[in-house]
């Protein structure tokens, strides 16, 4: 077994290794920061294991909504997709859980489970009559039922569909496509709501007071955008020296960077129509949260999180929007890989912007707080988490890949996939 | 129709009336290999009849991509900047009106009419783009006139190769066909 494709699987332990360290890392420094009453490095842990659950759950929509379609395509990829999603609850489980499930880190990251924390205004949290009023939903039980609920979910759905798909590696069975068929059909709209829920939760009730119906939706587009990318930046590795060697072909890349155009306009068209509804509407129960990011609330000034919105149109919509037009972009693979990597980087920069402006109280500042700035030494932090949790994913497919076959040899639609034409 | 030996002592002379030569094949395997020799011999204006799609025909026939996106893509962009113009002169020029305290103009506000505008402009460049393209409407073709032709929407298999091309000499372009492995071979009149 010396083939570069088995070379590849056996180094799954330097990467969970390697993960686990940066993931340990990270840790420490939260641990350290929580004693400081420091919010931050907390936020790198989730931001971390956030921006690689979206990348997860993106390729655990996709491995359904092409079992439901039978998409002839897929199977040689959806195979590596299988392999990914397995990580997908050790992830939640080193990250969200425990910040969930530790009142001190509980108390930092959402500040509404604290009700001694103090607002802005110098009232406390417990007597905010806005939380009060949403308090059925956001109280700390519910809430860690509701997290314990997400890993039970993703832990049991990703379990059921490798499963019965490595199975058929053995049993040259057929039913078990139409068993995982009918999971995908139940599993999409579940995915959906639990997605959506886990969207609210981690991300949203960060900042408690703002709402928005389309969050959901949002964390859905930019999952499946980040899976798409990841997707053909690891299928581009696989096919060069690992198990896609000859096998992942122009026609495939080009179904990839068709699917990564329509979810980049689905992306700005859900993003914008967030920021459009509440510029239309123009409550301060929802604008103050694109407020904070537009605004350094002691000058009036734009503040550098307005640079990152600005990136964000022109870096993550339109680079990528304008070059996938061609179809060029689409099937040469260096091209493809490109835009990917902007794609990726992009949504890194989604999720600093959508989770790390929060308001700081600061006695003497006009409106009583000032906002976390975008440049400081914590980028490095999240990036050292992301960077942790993308190892120990990767290094969990690679472990993944020694215990099935690397593309899915009985699948009824091997062939078809194998041969796919444009 | 004529029969095929009075064509070839009477068409030399009288070349411009002469649509092309048709020729059928039994299999999809045939056509594609005939395919293939007619585009390395050179030729640009032919073409292929099958019942059904056959993958890979297109680099078979070296086939350029269809130049229809370009048209959608230029439809796109005259949308999205006479929803630009439109929107700007209505509510900032022509007839300046507050609304909701949002400025006379912006890009944000009248987006969805702008993005709407893109949208119908690269239908129409699209729609209209493949009808410029494709020639059409057109009421005939003397393809038409063949009874051969109403079987390659059931088991024949066709190439033309039109009198246009500048390829086309009739005798050898029916000897070619010949040598391609054709079965019926039809002189097309105009």
């Amino acid at each position: 077994m010396s083939t570069p494709s088995a070379k590849l699987s056996s180094r799954w332990t330097t990467y969970v290794v390697v993960g686990a360290i940066a993931i340990i890392a990270t840790w420490l420094l939260a641990i350290q920061g929580a004693a400081e009453h420091n919010y931050r490095p907390a936020l790198s842990v989730l931001l971390g294991a956030l921006f690689w659950t979206s990348v997860l759950i993106g390729m655990l929509m996709l491995t359904m909504i092409t079992r439901v379609f039978d998409a002839g395509w897929a199977p040689v990829i959806r195979r590596t997709w299988e392999f990914m999603i397995g990580a997908l609850p050790f992830v939640l489980l080193l990250s969200v859980v425990p910040l969930a499930f530790i009142p001190s880190f509980r108390h930092l990251l959402w500040e509404w489970t604290d009700a001694s924390h103090l607002l802005p205004s110098g009232h406390e949290v417990g007597h905010d009559p806005i939380l009060l009023a949403k308090n059925w939903f956001l109280n700390p039980t519910f809430f860690l039922i509701r997290i314990a609920l997400y890993v039970v979910f993703f832990g049991a759905i990703t379990w059921a569909l490798r499963r019965f798909s490595f199975q058929q590696d053995k049993e040259r069975d057929a039913n078990l496509t139409h068993r995982m068929h009918a999971i995908s059909a139940v599993g999409i709209p579940a995915s959906a709501i639990v997605l959506t829920m886990l969207a609210f939760d981690c991300l949203m009730a960060l900042s408690y007071h703002w709402f928005s119906t389309m969050y959901g939706v949002w964390f859905f587009s930019l999952s499946i955008r980040l899976a798409l990318a990841t997707t053909v930046i690891v299928t581009y590795r696989l096919s060069n020296g690992g198990w896609l060697d000859g096998i992942l072909n122009q026609a495939h890349r080009h179904v990839l960077g068709c699917l990564m155009l329509a979810f980049t306009v689905f992306w700005a068209y859900i993003s914008f129509s967030q920021y459009f509804l509440i510029y239309t509407a123009n409550i301060p129960e929802e604008t103050f949260w694109y407020n904070i990011r537009e605004f350094n609330p002691i000058t009036g000034l734009k503040s550098d999180w307005w640079g990152v919105s600005m990136y964000l149109i022109f870096g993550f919509f339109f680079l990528p929007f304008l070059s996938l037009l061609f179809y060029r972009s689409k099937i040469i693979a260096g091209r493809l890989l490109t835009i990917a990597g902007i794609i990726f980087v992009g949504g890194i920069f989604d999720l600093w912007f959508n989770a790390v402006p929060r308001q700081i109280n600061q006695a003497g500042a006009p409106e009583g707080f000032v906002v976390s700035p975008f440049l400081s030494g914590y980028l490095a932090l999240d990036l050292l988490a992301i960077f942790g949790f993308g190892a120990l994913v990767i290094g969990w497919s690679l472990r993944s890949s020694t215990k099935a076959e690397t593309i899915p040899i009985h699948d009824p639609r091997i062939l078809e996939s194998i041969n796919y034409h444009e | 129709m004529p029969t095929d030996s009075d064509v070839s002592t009477a068409m030399n002379e009288r070349n411009e009336s002469i649509h092309g030569v048709a020729c059928t094949f039994r299999s999809p395997s045939d056509v594609f290999h005939a395919a293939e020799k007619v585009r390395d011999a050179g030729w640009k204006i032919w073409d292929v009849h099958t019942p059904f799609p056959i993958h890979g025909m297109d680099q078979a026939m070296g086939l350029p991509r269809s130049k229809v996106p370009r048209l959608t893509l230029l439809g796109g962009v005259t949308g999205f900047i006479t929803g630009c113009l439109l929107t700007w002169y209505m509510n900032s020029y022509d007839y300046p009106l507050v609304v909701g305290g949002k400025p006379y103009w912006s890009p944000i506000f009248p987006f969805p009419v702008m993005y709407e505008c893109t949208i119908l402009f690269a239908a129409f460049g699209t729609f209209f783009g493949q009808f410029i393209l494709n020639r059409l409407p057109r009421h005939h073709h003397p393809l038409f006139d063949l009874p051969q032709f109403a079987r390659t929407s059931d088991d024949t298999f066709m190439i033309v190769l039109e009198a246009r091309d500048k390829n086309f000499h009739l005798d050898e372009s029916r000897n070619f066909l010949l040598s391609l492995g054709g079965q019926e071979i039809t002189v097309i009149r105009e």
